[in-house]
């Protein structure tokens, strides 16, 4: 559409009192004017975009139509107000026309008038309503507010988190430790304001790193290759010689035979270990240095350890650089030289003489993660492409159409002329093009390499989103491809919802899609204020020159992550529907507990690994890649093991410390007994409360008397028990095999099994398994 | 005090998850006994199969390279392709149809809509195509039949969501089941409890009335939701003690037989309602026949070895099987050797009051989906409907019993009455 069909249609219904009421007049130039709140909501977030958009854009079914849309769903800030604009003049546009005195919208969007799509709505449903609404709103402007002038505000009825406990959640979460001290005095002076700067600090420890890799591996998954890593990263053809470099290295001083043997297996094993981290080393390397987080598509370097880099064959340039050449796992930036083959053939072509590096997309390992195949032709690595770094799915929800085989079946090339199939592989076809030069299916072999006879020509050209490849770009299509993807303004947003995930463990909302649903419109608004937020901390991301760091901080001040309960009973199901999402309530996953149980009693349970984690919902990065959201009786089983194991660890081991250095009991003694010492005991249980639970319980609250009936009441029960023996359980003794250990397990009052119980009752509460 | 904590748990693990559920109505039949049964066992062959070598053979317009239309098999009312000669291990459809063909009943030309993996297995596992929020069939009927079965739903890979309806579990092998059976005991060894039995009590008293304490409290939905599925599971989880006595002594290599056994134990210690079992790699672009031929034998020896295991198991009877894939393959090959998807299918059940020695719609020469009147169960070209897997799962949700479940009708999948298939079990 013209720019000033734009202008004259915006100062028309400007004019006609199309603006809505409840916006107040607009002093700026037409053309600028912010769209309704009834258009983003009603007209465009429950029709426009589930029903027309799909067909009626640039590389849709009818995109030869007048009547043509533009997809706002990554967009933020001007961009997205201004394709709101364009959108709400193609509708208005359309709303306008008549056709025999009725409007051609409607007759259009239930068939008639030869409208491609044939029927999309029903007369009598939701969306068709909608869209009769806007078009009276334009053609007799009586506008009604989109959204509930006496809905509550969103957060109304919800308790947040206060600081301190906003501070142990943020801690555990990043960095997998209680609060210091310090840094609980520094919330109890100053607030919440104290938190940023307390989160620069603990930004800078290892532990976050630790799970900062975690986090984003269970998003791009690169831990999951196949095979090992010495040979499905490093391929014989480009590494041929370097990448076996351990079977050769010398552990002739190490004179015992099975010994060497397993020196040599240890060698390899932290060699494939570091190939294999080295994905997720550049996004710490990203992180910990306040690098442009767009560095995961545009670095010009990868992480290499000194293990690592004898594979690739830079040990020798790089060893004086390493602080500990002989650490697997001490990474360094560095620049690969173009890839030389056996053959002159597979030799990599660059204008540079430098490998074209592009962050993530052109490291081996994601490569090899997402391989292609002869009939799968990059477009598996496209989609991951989409989905990783600008937040799309594309097979997510795939459009049902009438006969999807009858479609296959009329074209010689369905991708390129089936409007169905055109539709996406318009878009995701050029992207796989662009990893053209990576057509090796055995990675083993190679991963680099040319196909003969050059790039399928049954496939749209590779580019993006419109824009054709340069030839001249060709040896460095992905690093062209990471330019482009920096300036996307998806990009952002998709950081930030990785962010929540790594945060809350889950998805970040999609958009309700039933509008007969009575409860469409509360699920809305959930989706709609959630992504809010994303887009604001996504329009901060972008102007802090993407510090990540930015990102976890402002999610942390957020309403969304700040969420701690309710203050008054839920009745309204739409309210109900509304917050529904909301709470990060999240199990944790195997990882996260065992560091949970390392913080509160100073050493992790170290059993959920192996199988353990995988029963316990975790994931192994290849076949299962979704964590675990509820706990099965499986995991149940595995919860009442743990509270029962780390309890049996810790209580007697503890009492066995002077007073001082007890972490759990540091104000009561074995001797203490309820009857006598009721006042020390009902602190110690507060203390533990806010220890395991993070609980800020008074001495007299409901919960602490719970706790205290419990371990009161084993106390009185073992009174009259007979034949109790008189000290603690043989398994639960602490370094029950030496001397003095008989002393150490004294338990004549049988108070010390009576806190092992309390402490394997406060292991199972939600408080502690979940975050 | 396990019984009351049942039936706390008896909402707990699908009360909360919906919230128009009063609790009463969820927890009227608390059970203390082990699940009896149906169990319901799906079986996916992923990455889509070629049902032209199985139960819908063409053998005409080259969609067939290994026989002709004239080598095509009979067993009752099947015909099916002729595989014994071709097959790399396995088990042959000659065996396979000697064997069940008088229990099976098969659907052909069920049309998946779509022909790329992810929203094609989506849309087979539930019923519904346009949202990732669904549950899946198996997942479904596990929270309305079994929701405090510690087990309830078990997956071994495929797609599956549980709409937040119940857990799902995933046991990567069955030993580690032997593990986790006596929770409270030192290494599982119940000589050695952690606590005294008077001290144990006391602690599960504590939680429940924690429990109860939090359910008076005004709660998020997912803290609610949370709170409930985690009592549930510990509480629940103490029922897996039955599984250990069916833990076979030595473990299978073949990887169905694997999860088969995994599933089997649960089914037959009452702790599981439904298992999701599949193995993958059908998606043979590259060269179709020797990947179906390796496969598809495998995939039925699978199967074989379920029914045979169950059989001696005693719970066969109770078996309700669903033998399904996210997509067919084209009726031409490539040009290479392989094929690539299509959209058009067939689906084989078994199960108690399933008619079997069955075939129900149709594809014609050129595997395109004949049309069916969902009410004649005849083909109708000219009124007939194209059957999509919404239909089919109207259809089982119908067949176990749950589609006027409070927690079925939270998904309703907008088939329209007209379109329902009628008497499909026979």
């Amino acid at each position: 559409m013209p720019a000033r069909t734009i202008l004259f249609l915006t100062l028309w219904m400007a004019g006609t009192g199309l603006i809505p009421a409840q916006d107040k007049p607009y002093a700026g130039a037409a053309c600028a004017r912010p769209v309704d709140d009834f258009f983003k909501d009603d007209v465009w977030g429950k029709v426009g975009s589930q029903k027309c958009l799909t067909c009626h854009q640039k590389g849709g079914d009818a995109e030869e139509s007048q009547f043509i849309l533009k997809d706002i769903a990554k967009l933020t800030g001007e961009a997205k107000e201004t394709a709101h604009r364009q959108n709400r003049n193609a509708f208005a546009t359309m709303a306008e026309r008549k056709h025999k005195d009725q409007s051609r919208l409607l007759l259009k969007v239930v068939g008639e008038l030869d409208h491609g799509g044939d029927a999309v709505l029903k007369a009598d449903s939701e969306a068709y309503k909608i869209l009769a609404k806007f078009v009276g709103r334009v053609n007799a402007p009586a506008p009604a507010p989109a959204i509930d002038p006496k809905a509550p505000p969103f957060f109304e009825g919800v308790s947040m988190a206060e600081p301190r406990k906003l501070l142990r959640r943020a801690t555990l979460s990043l960095a997998g430790r209680l609060p210091t001290e310090a840094e609980l005095k520094t919330v109890e002076r100053d607030g919440a304001s104290a938190l940023p700067a307390i989160l620069d600090a603990v930004m800078t420890e290892d532990a976050f790193y630790d799970r900062l890799r975690e986090g984003f591996n269970d998003i791009f998954l690169t831990l999951g290759i196949d095979g090992n890593a010495d040979a499905s990263v490093l391929s014989y053809e480009h590494f041929e010689k370097t990448r076996l470099w351990y079977q050769k290295y010398d552990l002739s001083h190490i004179k015992d035979e099975n010994a060497r043997r397993q020196a040599g297996y240890k060698l390899a094993n932290d060699y494939r270990k570091a190939l294999l981290g080295e994905p997720m080393k550049l996004i710490e390397h990203i992180v910990r240095n306040d690098r442009p987080f767009t560095e995961i598509v545009t670095a010009d370097y990868i992480m290499v350890s000194p293990y690592s880099a004898r594979g690739y064959g830079v040990f020798d340039q790089l060893k004086d650089q390493f602080k500990n050449p002989d650490d697997p796992f001490e990474y360094l930036p560095v620049k690969l030289k173009a890839l030389k083959g056996r053959s002159k053939e597979n030799h990599q072509d660059s204008a540079t003489g430098d490998y074209p590096h592009a962050g993530l997309l052109a490291q081996f390992q994601y490569l090899a993660r997402y391989p292609t195949t002869e009939t799968n032709r990059n477009r598996l690595r496209a989609r991951m492409y989409y989905q990783h770094f600008l937040g799309i799915d594309v097979l997510e929800l795939a459009a049902r159409v009438s006969d999807a085989a009858a479609a296959q079946a009329k074209f010689k090339v369905p991708t390129m002329e089936a409007a169905e199939c055109v539709v996406c592989h318009r878009t995701l076809d050029p992207v796989a093009g662009l990893f053209q030069d990576y057509w090796r299916f055995d990675s083993n072999f190679a991963l680099y390499g040319k196909r003969k006879g050059g790039w399928f020509t049954d496939m749209f050209a590779a580019g993006f989103e419109g824009e054709e490849l340069p030839k001249p770009e060709r040896w460095r299509a992905l690093q062209w491809l990471g330019e482009r993807t920096a300036k996307d303004p998806r990009f952002a947003v998709a950081m930030v919802e990785h962010a929540w995930y790594l945060l809350s463990g889950r998805k970040a909302l999609l958009p309700p899609k039933d509008l007969d649903d009575p409860l469409f419109a509360a699920k809305y608004r959930a989706y709609r204020e959630q992504r809010k937020t994303i887009e604001a901390i996504a329009g901060k991301f972008s102007q802090s020159h993407f510090n990540f760091k930015l990102v976890l901080k402002e999610w942390i001040a957020s309403d969304f992550y700040r969420v701690d309960g309710l203050a008054t009973e839920l009745k309204d199901p739409k309210r109900r529907a509304e917050l529904d999402d909301l709470g990060i309530v999240r199990l944790l996953a195997p990882e996260q507990l065992e560091r949970k149980v390392g913080a509160v009693f100073g050493a992790k349970w170290n059993r959920l690994d192996g199988e353990m984690a995988k029963l316990y919902g975790g994931i192994d990065s290849q076949e299962v890649t979704e964590r675990a959201a509820d706990p099965s009786g499986a995991m149940g089983a595995i919860q009442r093991i743990l509270s029962n194991d780390v309890a049996c660890r810790n209580v007697a081991k503890d009492f066995a410390r002077p007073a001082k250095e007890r972490m759990l009991f540091a104000g009561v003694e074995p001797g203490d007994l309820p009857d006598v010492d009721e006042k020390k005991i009902r602190a110690a249980i507060v203390h533990l409360h806010e220890r395991i639970l993070g609980r800020h319980d008074q001495p007299d609250s409901a919960e602490v008397d719970r706790t205290f009936k419990l371990f009161a009441g084993i106390v009185a029960d073992a009174k009259e028990q007979k034949g109790l023996d008189k000290r603690e359980s043989y398994y639960c003794r602490p370094e029950r095999d030496t001397p003095g250990a008989n002393e150490k397990a004294a338990d004549p009052h049988y108070t010390i099994r009576a806190w092992r119980a309390v402490v394997t009752y406060l292991l199972r509460r939600p408080e502690f398994l979940y975050e | 005090m396990r019984r009351d904590f049942l039936k706390l748990c008896g909402f707990a693990g699908l009360g909360f998850a919906v919230p128009f559920v009063h609790p009463k109505t969820a927890s009227a039949a608390p059970k203390d006994e082990p699940y009896a049964g149906p169990y319901y066992v799906v079986f996916n062959a992923s990455g889509g199969w070629d049902t032209t070598y199985l139960m819908d053979p063409k053998g005409v317009n080259e969609i067939n390279r290994l026989y002709k239309e004239g080598d095509i098999l009979t067993k009752g009312a099947h015909k099916y392709a002729p595989t014994a000669k071709t097959a790399k291990g396995g088990m042959s459809n000659e065996d396979f149809y000697a064997k069940y063909g008088s229990e099976l009943f098969a659907f052909n030309g069920l049309d998946y809509s779509v022909n790329n993996h992810s929203p094609g297995a989506r849309y087979m596992a539930t019923g519904k195509l346009d949202s990732l929020a669904y549950p899946t069939f198996a997942a479904l009927v596990a929270a309305c039949r079994g929701p405090d079965c510690p087990l309830a739903f078990l997956t071994f890979g495929n797609y599956s969501n549980t709409g937040n309806l119940v857990a799902m579990s995933r046991v990567p092998y069955l030993p580690s089941l032997q593990k986790i059976a006596n929770a409270d005991a030192v290494e599982g060894n119940l000589r050695a409890p952690y606590h005294d039995p008077f001290a144990l009590d006391r602690i599960e008293q504590a939680l429940k009335e924690s429990q109860d304490a939090r359910n008076r409290t005004p709660r998020l939905p997912r803290e609610e939701r949370g709170e409930s599925m985690l009592y549930a599971a510990q509480v629940n989880s103490k029922a897996l003690a039955r599984v250990t006595q069916y833990i076979p002594k030595s473990v299978p290599k073949e990887r169905m037989a694997q999860q088969a056994e995994i599933a089997l134990a649960s089914f037959k210690a009452g702790v599981c309602v439904s298992a999701n079992l599949t193995i993958g790699q059908f998606d043979s672009h590259a060269n179709n026949d020797a990947d179906q031929m390796k496969l598809i034998p495998e995939f039925l020896a699978g199967i074989d070895y379920f029914l045979r295991r169950a059989e001696e198991l005693k719970i066969r009877e109770q078996l309700v099987v669903v033998v399904q894939s996210e997509m067919g393959r084209t009726p031409m090959y490539n040009s290479g050797n392989g094929k690539d998807h299509w959209s058009i299918g067939s689906i084989l059940f078994l199960g108690p009051k399933i008619r079997g020695n069955r075939v129900l719609g149709a594809t014609d020469d050129k595997q395109f989906a004949v049309p069916f009147d969902p009410k004649s169960l005849a083909l109708d070209k000219d009124k007939g409907i194209r059957v999509r897997p919404e239909h089919v799962h109207e259809a089982l949700r119908e067949y176990a019993g749950i589609a006027e479940h409070a927690m079925a009708k939270k998904f309703p999948l907008g088939v329209a009455e007209k379109e329902r298939l009628t008497n499909f079990w026979g």
